[in-house]
């Protein structure tokens, strides 16, 4: 039971990391980036190959994870530049279906030249106890760069300059540019910086399981209703509800089977965002 | 004299509306001629209209009252499981399978609306619950294998001895729910419902100040496009002779239809059938192209979103409109 | 300092300002008066890059800025304090005022004026700005803004929703900054207060300036003693 909740916590996390890019960008922007998911696919498949190629995994990793930025990048500048031209809802509306395209485009391309093809990196050597429970070493692994990424993120924010102008847009883009901040160039590094996250989670997420060409899509979706549960614009929700829904996940599986634990996940997410719309660390407008 | 001049005023604003509807149900009726020969291309066609009556009911709930439901797949999927289940685990007469199933369907669309007008969501947490919904129904018709059959479906034994199993009487069933539906809709746009409708489209807070009890107006439009949904899915399910989870899926489903809604123009009584029409078409030319069919789905996604914003009937209507203008400019009085 | 021609502005093609002209020299203190309504938003808006305007041209130190965004127009030395504020709600104090000096770090010195100018910020430096009274609000409003080292400070309606003796404290603030050196363009309802600060004025009546003077002269001015002073 133990090792199946820390098990939840680490996929917890994980998620949370996922959503805290998806967030981000919403609290932004008010854009919803459907093809999150997908960007972690690329980055997945960069991955397998460059290694394929005979390249160690740090290095290769450390490719992925600027591919992931560089897909951010690219979107940002690409298509949902119309995007940023709208206003209020019908800005949301086009960048999901434009990033939505965008995926199906990705995922089309992967499934008909790579179908089939997955990433795992597995850790060898033996299991480590903790807490008296056997974890395997990829697991740990995963959940501590993992964990050091969350730490990252939150003490850019704090304590950055940069990272505070990133929060005062979020919070009044008015009054953000009257100090001098363009909300644009901010946009831009958190595209890339969620690109960035997306690569990172993938390789992690492939010390435990592996990540397939058809994933983008799971992961999309489960980072957005983390994304709304948690708060929309708020990393530390995200956090917060990556990791209950995580171990939800876990112990409804243990209890009742696969299907019907996304079912109870899915109720509770469901539950959370009727009670408190605006998440659970979210700010009632 | 003035009551002559309302007479031809009402017979020809009620042409405006017939008239339309009936050249779509006629130019569609005569297309089994060509297709006749083919049991597949039938099928498609079939498919079609299907895809048809989704994308009016779609358009009733996210064009009339801007909605954004997401389940429209699930939505048509509990008519389409309800029906078989209905029909062939417990027993009851096709017909009234397919209107119980119609009617759990209803229910459940008001009810999501009910919630989403009652917590007062916008546009995108309308999406997120209702996507919710759709994956909770994926995921019960994965977990509850043994009514649902799970990811292999099931063939629905009732009504296989029917006309609704033969190679032509489908396609005139599915058409004649698309002609109702056109109907039903356009009747509605027209009475104090769709006067409510476009108020609330135009400005929420101004039609809730000028009285129109916004809330209502929204359920009625869930309620009338999930009955709509689940109707058809239904009897599709039954002229198909089977449901499977792929047959309603989001993927399968939801996303075609919004595609199909934006290409011919969200909002518009006509738009549906045309954006239904042409990508049955499209979805056919690429069949060979396998996996390929999704990159170019997206990058037509892409492009539709990217250039043709409204949809090819309002872009074709202001179109005609300028060039009106121009030639009443141009010519001189 | 700063010229203003010819200005219309307005949105969805409807022009609230028409062919404003003003001008703010060095060191100056200049009022723009008029009722609720009558447009300064707008005016202040598009001078300072918020909106951009449909018609004429704003001068700034001898270079044309029209259009120029907000964003840029901070940092050539002109900083806004809009009527709502506009602060980090969620962020502390010492926060807010950190980002007046965006991109650069703060400077320790304007950081220390701020703080003399404003006690009450120094006191509650940890606090976060949403959870301020309507005064401390205001104060911190002008402190963000001159942290950015502004040669000119624009100020909307910086009384609004403040009790009387918090409308004349903040008027008092400003009077200490013009003593300074620092040039103020102000827009006010409250005549009285911006008249006692400023040395010149304009009346914005329905989007176009109908009078202008030095305060002694349109305090002498029948219409502007009758709609905004409450002389007859």
């Amino acid at each position: 039971m133990i090792a199946n909740i820390l098990d939840g916590i680490i996929f917890g996390i994980q998620l949370g990391l996922w959503a805290a890019g998806l967030t981000l960008i919403y609290g932004l922007g008010g854009v919803l980036n459907l093809a999150h998911g997908q960007i972690a696919v690329i980055s997945a498949m960069v991955l397998a190959f460059a290694m394929d190629a005979g390249l160690p995994a740090l290095p290769a990793s450390g490719l992925a994870l600027l591919v992931g930025g560089l897909v951010g990048l690219f979107l940002d500048l690409t298509i949902l530049r119309p995007v940023y031209r709208l206003q209020g809802e019908a800005r949301v509306l086009l960048s999901l279906l434009l990033t939505l395209g965008f995926a199906f485009i990705v995922d089309g391309f992967l499934n008909w030249r790579y179908p089939g093809r997955a990433l795992s990196l597995f850790i060898g050597g033996g299991a480590i106890d903790i807490l008296g429970v056997p974890m395997r070493r990829g697991s740990l692994l995963a959940s501590a760069i993992t964990l050091v990424a969350f730490a990252a993120l939150f003490s850019f924010f704090r304590f950055t300059t940069l990272g505070r102008a990133v929060r005062s847009v979020i919070e009044d883009e008015e009054g953000a540019r009257l100090v001098g901040i363009d909300p644009a160039r901010i946009m831009r590094l958190i595209l890339v910086l969620s690109g960035v996250l997306a690569a990172l989670v993938a390789v992690t997420r492939s010390m435990v399981v592996s990540v397939d060409v058809q994933a983008g899509f799971g992961i999309t979706v489960l980072a957005l209703i983390v994304t709304v549960v948690g708060g929309l614009g708020s990393v530390s929700g995200a956090l917060l509800a990556g990791i209950i829904l995580g171990i939800v996940n876990v112990i409804a599986a243990d209890v009742i089977g696969t299907f019907m634990s996304l079912v109870v996940l899915l109720l509770a997410a469901a539950v959370t965002i009727l009670i408190r719309p605006a998440g659970l660390l979210g700010v009632e407008e | 004299m003035s009551n002559r001049g309302r007479d031809t005023r009402t017979a020809r604003s009620r042409w405006s509306l017939f008239g339309p509807i009936v050249a779509v149900g006629t130019a569609l009726a005569v297309i089994p001629l060509w297709l006749d020969h083919s049991g597949v291309l039938m099928g498609v066609a079939v498919l079609g209209l299907a895809f048809a009556c989704y994308a009016i009911g779609f358009n009733v709930i996210f064009g009339s009252t801007g909605q954004l439901f997401l389940c429209v797949g699930a939505l048509a999927g509990i008519g389409g499981y309800g029906g078989a289940i209905l029909a062939d685990t417990v027993g009851l007469p096709v017909v009234v399978s397919i209107l119980l199933a119609t009617l759990v369907s209803c229910v459940t669309g008001g009810l999501l609306s009910l919630i989403a007008v009652y917590r007062s969501l916008g546009v995108i947490f309308t999406g997120i619950i209702t996507l919710i919904f759709t994956l909770t129904f994926d995921a019960l018709l994965l977990g509850l294998g043994s009514l649902t059959g799970g990811e292999n479906g099931f063939l629905i034994k009732a009504g296989a001895d029917t006309f609704l199993r033969k190679r032509i009487p489908p396609y005139y069933v599915m058409l004649a729910l698309v002609v109702a539906f056109l109907l039903l809709h356009g009747l509605l746009r027209r009475s104090h419902v769709g006067w409510a409708w476009r108020a609330l489209r135009d400005d929420e807070l101004a039609a809730e100040l000028a009285g129109i009890d916004v809330a209502r107006y929204r359920v009625y439009g869930a309620l009338v496009g999930a009955a709509m949904l689940g109707l058809a899915g239904a009897t599709y399910a039954f002229t198909e002779g089977r449901v499977s989870p792929t047959t309603f899926g989001f993927a399968q489903v939801d996303v075609v239809v919004l595609v199909m809604l934006a290409f011919g123009g969200i909002g518009t009584l006509l738009g549906p059938v045309l954006g239904a029409a042409t990508f049955t078409i499209v979805d056919e030319i690429l069949i060979e192209f396998g996996q390929l069919r999704l990159v170019i789905y997206g990058a037509l996604v892409l492009l539709l979103f990217l250039f043709l914003r409204r949809g090819v009937i309002p872009t074709a209507r202001d179109f005609v409109a300028k060039r009106r203008l121009s030639q009443a400019s141009a010519a001189p009085d | 300092m700063l010229e203003i021609t010819g200005l219309s502005a307005g949105y969805e093609g409807n022009d609230v300002i028409q062919d404003a002209s003003f001008r703010v020299d060095s060191g100056e203190a200049v009022m723009i008066i008029g009722s609720n309504g009558a447009g300064k938003t707008t005016l202040f808006r598009s001078v300072v890059g918020l909106l951009a305007p449909s018609l004429g041209a704003v001068r700034y130190e001898g270079t044309d800025i029209t259009g120029v965004p907000a964003q840029r127009i901070v940092r050539r030395g002109i900083s806004f304090v809009p009527a709502e504020r506009r602060l980090f709600p969620r962020m502390t104090v010492r926060e807010n005022l950190a980002l007046g000096a965006y991109p650069g770090r703060p400077d320790p010195k304007t950081m220390e004026l701020v703080m003399d100018l404003f006690p009450r910020l120094a006191e509650r430096q940890r606090q976060r700005a949403g959870t301020m009274s309507g005064g401390e609000q205001q104060m911190l409003a002008v402190g963000r803004a001159l942290m950015a080292d502004p040669s000119l400070i624009v100020l909307d309606e910086p009384t609004t929703g403040l009790a009387p003796k918090l409308a004349a404290d903040a008027y008092e603030a400003l009077g200490a900054l013009r003593d300074r050196g620092l040039t103020v363009l102000v827009a006010e309802q409250q005549v009285p207060l911006a008249m006692a600060l400023c040395d010149r004025g304009y009346v914005l009546d329905n989007g176009r300036i109908s009078t202008q003077g030095t305060s002694a002269e349109l305090a002498n001015d029948p219409d502007v003693r009758r709609a905004y002073l409450g002389i007859t």
